[in-house]
């Protein structure tokens, strides 16, 4: 870019007719460029100039003053050219430098200035799998233990015959129908499935999979404790408890594994031990996956949520009608599950209730501080946003994309 | 007039060279003033100043009201406690009434023996251990009682006490009724059954109620009630009543640790004195402190109500409590006060008063 003071007088010529200022061309023939920028309002005054002006000069020294001051700042940029010089000073100045990309005649080109729109700063959900794997971890250990306080209950829960089963509400009003514990299983199956798959296709699966193996491995912890201290008789006078194996350790360690592998469903063949009455964990998974699914799904999938209440109501209810556990069983069961989901994701969506103060009585749980390690870098609820497990790209599913701005 | 009057008063003063209020300027009328500017009047000049002041003041309103957070943040409204009052009542009584229902249904010792239990395994009985309890239990309810008539916002406190307590006796029906467990121990002697003598069972009913369900009183006669504790659940909401309600410094935690230890030992002596099933004591415990964080944590934290992560809004008394609370924006204070408020002449106000704003108002 050359300076205006370095400007011929050819170039100052084009300059005046870029501006439309035609009519001065003739006058300023012999002007160069230092000769224009030291026009002032007296050389109007006098001809030649001042018979083509009309308005004594003060549109072209306007426009003069303003040409000093574009120069002076792209003297001043650092070597870069935002915009295009209105001529091209290369000599061939007539076509050159009336090509320009928007085609502007006059000279006015429009540059596209950068603005920096800072973002606004998108809530960051670190995956930190670690932490899962921790939860996991623990969910795995709730499990074994509760196998293993089963198996220790089964050796005291007293026979049949000497303690029958006790009265029950729900009892005197259905008789039991036999197969009702199958669909109760069936349907905790099929839940889990769907729930696994749900789990699988969230973006945010890590965080979602930690909730719900701490949440799981805690209510499986309390049904240890519940099991243990107090045993209750069989429920029904149709059970088949296995035979008790006093102190007789590598069968029990048999067992234990047994149980384990078949998940501790009857459909299985793996639970065939007594004992495990309060409270009831088919409730608890029952209910637990219903809840996270219809947590984590999209609102608008009423039909999903429905069908997935329906399979937990209806799983629940054939726990009762097999005899399969007393009534009170299934209300703490459900009870405790509902309260410690709700418990744990308001205080996991609400900043405010994470930290200790005097007015949130949250904190008062004796799992806080593992909550805090848990949910510590997660800092507001979770978006449900769905992807394909194994690709690079989310899916927004939920989500209209702005394609012309989305594709830049 | 008036304004030159006053000016008039500059000018005669100087030789005193007193400092000089300057006060708006405005219509007045000075029944003393004449028109030569002499002295007529007796009153000295500041007091004449003075009254100018207070006029002044009154007239412009010159100061400003700063609101402390009060009574407005944290109404009374003692007809909420009132009803939170027969909730509660109306749950005793209901609890009463299928105590005496689920008696009917207790199965026989010989038939059902007590269940195995690991905490009787260990511990043998202990006879007089439920005494143990129940006096604990009467004096922190006692405690308790004298806390709360000195609370200031008894009212509120009050009424969330009486809801809590309802709605642990409120479950306890439920659970009472679904299942009835056999008796924990031996030594337990259940009133006969009366199988259809509804009469009897009034009068059953009358006489728990009226002994407050301790066996101290003699009515404590009815098995079936197992699970869960009602003492358990008495001695530890009470507890945790009192520790909520009082201040925080040193002195006061020897008296929530000395109350502490009134509730722990009377829950221990429940299990000692095999009246309870452990299971009966845990479920209580678990089930009163989380209905208790529970609903106190919803009532102070105001933000918690309007947002839409708040998943402590889907239980089903949550509409009794947003009636309960709706009004009630803050935490609760811990300010003591007296229980009778006497009028007001009777004593001293307690308040400072500016005698010389608050009667330029009064005037």
């Amino acid at each position: 870019m050359n300076k205006v003071a370095s400007w011929s007088e050819e170039e100052v010529s084009l300059w005046l007719t870029d501006q439309g200022l035609q009519e001065y061309s003739e006058a300023l023939r012999n002007s160069n460029g230092p000769a224009l920028l030291s026009l002032t309002t007296d050389d109007f005054k006098r001809s030649p100039l001042s018979r083509v002006t009309s308005d004594g000069g003060c549109l072209l020294l306007e426009k003069i003053e303003t040409l000093k001051i574009e120069h002076h700042i792209d003297i001043h940029k650092n070597g870069h050219a935002n915009g295009h010089m209105v001529l091209n000073h290369d000599g061939n100045a007539g076509s050159a430098g009336k090509a320009q990309h928007n085609g502007m005649v006059n000279g006015f080109h429009k540059e596209p200035v950068q603005i920096p729109i800072p973002e606004p700063a998108s809530p960051q959900f670190p995956p930190e799998w670690g932490k899962t794997g921790v939860a996991l971890v623990y969910a795995l250990c709730c499990f074994v233990l509760t196998t293993v306080i089963i198996s220790v209950v089964h050796e005291r829960v007293p026979p049949k015959e000497a303690s029958p089963p006790l009265p029950d509400k729900f009892f005197d009003f259905f008789d039991r129908v036999e197969w009702a514990f199958t669909i109760c299983e069936i349907n905790g199956m099929i839940l889990m499935v769907l729930w696994i798959i749900q789990l699988s296709l969230l973006k945010h699966k890590s965080i979602v999979g930690r909730r719900f193996f701490f949440i799981v491995g805690t209510l499986y912890l309390y049904r240890c404790i519940t099991m243990y201290i107090t045993t209750l008789p069989v429920p029904g006078m149709h059970f088949r408890c296995s035979p008790k194996l006093y102190g007789d350790w590598e069968s029990q360690m048999r067992r234990v594994m047994k149980m384990i592998a078949g998940g501790g469903l009857t459909i299985t063949g793996s639970h065939n031990m007594c004992g495990d009455y309060l409270y009831s964990g088919h409730t608890v998974m029952l209910t637990l996956t219903y809840l996270f699914m219809k947590e984590y799904a999209p609102r608008r999938f009423w039909w999903y949520h429905w069908s997935c209440w329906a399979l937990c109501a209806v799983g629940v209810f054939c726990i009762l009608l097999a005899h399969d556990h007393y009534t009170i069983d299934v209300v703490v069961a459900y009870f405790i599950t509902t309260r410690l989901f709700w418990w744990y994701h308001t205080m996991a969506n609400q900043q405010a209730l994470k930290e200790t103060s005097q007015t949130n009585f949250f904190t008062h749980v004796w799992w806080y501080r593992f909550f805090r390690y848990l949910e510590n870098n997660v800092p507001t609820a979770v978006p449900r946003s769905y992807q394909k497990p194994f690709s690079w790209q989310s899916l927004h599913w939920g989500h209209v994309k702005y394609t012309r701005i989305d594709s830049d | 007039m008036a304004a030159s009057h006053l000016l008039d008063d500059r000018e005669d003063d100087g030789p005193n060279g007193s400092c000089q209020v300057m006060v708006m300027m405005e219509e007045r009328t000075h029944p003393q003033a004449t028109p030569c500017g002499n002295q007529v009047d007796d009153k000295p000049k500041s007091t004449k100043r003075l009254q100018g002041f207070r006029k002044a003041l009154r007239k412009n309103q010159d100061y400003s009201r700063i609101s402390k957070p009060s009574s407005s943040q944290l109404p009374s409204e003692w007809w909420k406690t009132g009803i939170a009052f027969i909730w509660a009542g109306f749950n005793l009584v209901l609890t009463t009434v299928m105590i005496t229902v689920v008696n009917e249904r207790v199965p026989d010792k010989s038939v059902s023996p007590p269940l195995p239990d690991k905490f009787f395994d260990y511990i043998p009985r202990v006879e007089w251990a439920f005494s143990v309890t129940e006096v604990n239990g009467m004096i922190l309810v006692a405690l308790w009682f004298v806390q709360w008539l000195f609370l200031k916002h008894r009212a509120i406190v009050g009424r969330r006490f009486f809801f809590l307590q309802g709605m642990l006796y409120l479950y306890r029906i439920v659970t009472m009724y679904i299942t009835t467990l056999p008796v924990p121990s031996m030594h337990m002697d259940c009133a006969p059954k009366l199988y259809n003598d509804s009469h009897g069972k009034i009068k059953r009913v009358l006489q728990l109620v009226s002994g407050g369900g301790l066996s101290i009183t003699g009515s404590h006669l009815l098995c079936g009630d197992f699970l869960y504790s009602g003492h358990t659940v008495m001695l530890t909401l009470t507890f945790l009543f009192i520790q909520e309600y009082s201040p925080r410094s040193c002195k006061w935690r020897c008296y929530h640790g000395f109350c502490g230890l009134l509730s722990a030992t009377g829950v221990v002596c429940i299990l000692v004195a095999h009246e309870h099933y452990s299971v009966d004591v845990v479920v209580a415990y678990f089930i009163t402190s989380r209905l208790f964080y529970w609903y106190h944590t919803m009532a102070n934290n105001q933000a918690l109500r309007d947002s839409p992560h708040n998943y402590l809004n889907r239980t089903w008394w949550n509409w009794v409590f947003n009636f309960l609370e709706k009004n009630v924006k803050t935490p609760v204070p811990c300010t003591f006060s007296w229980p009778l408020s006497l009028p007001y002449v009777c004593f001293k106000n307690p308040c400072k008063s500016y005698s010389m704003v608050q009667s330029a108002r009064d005037e």
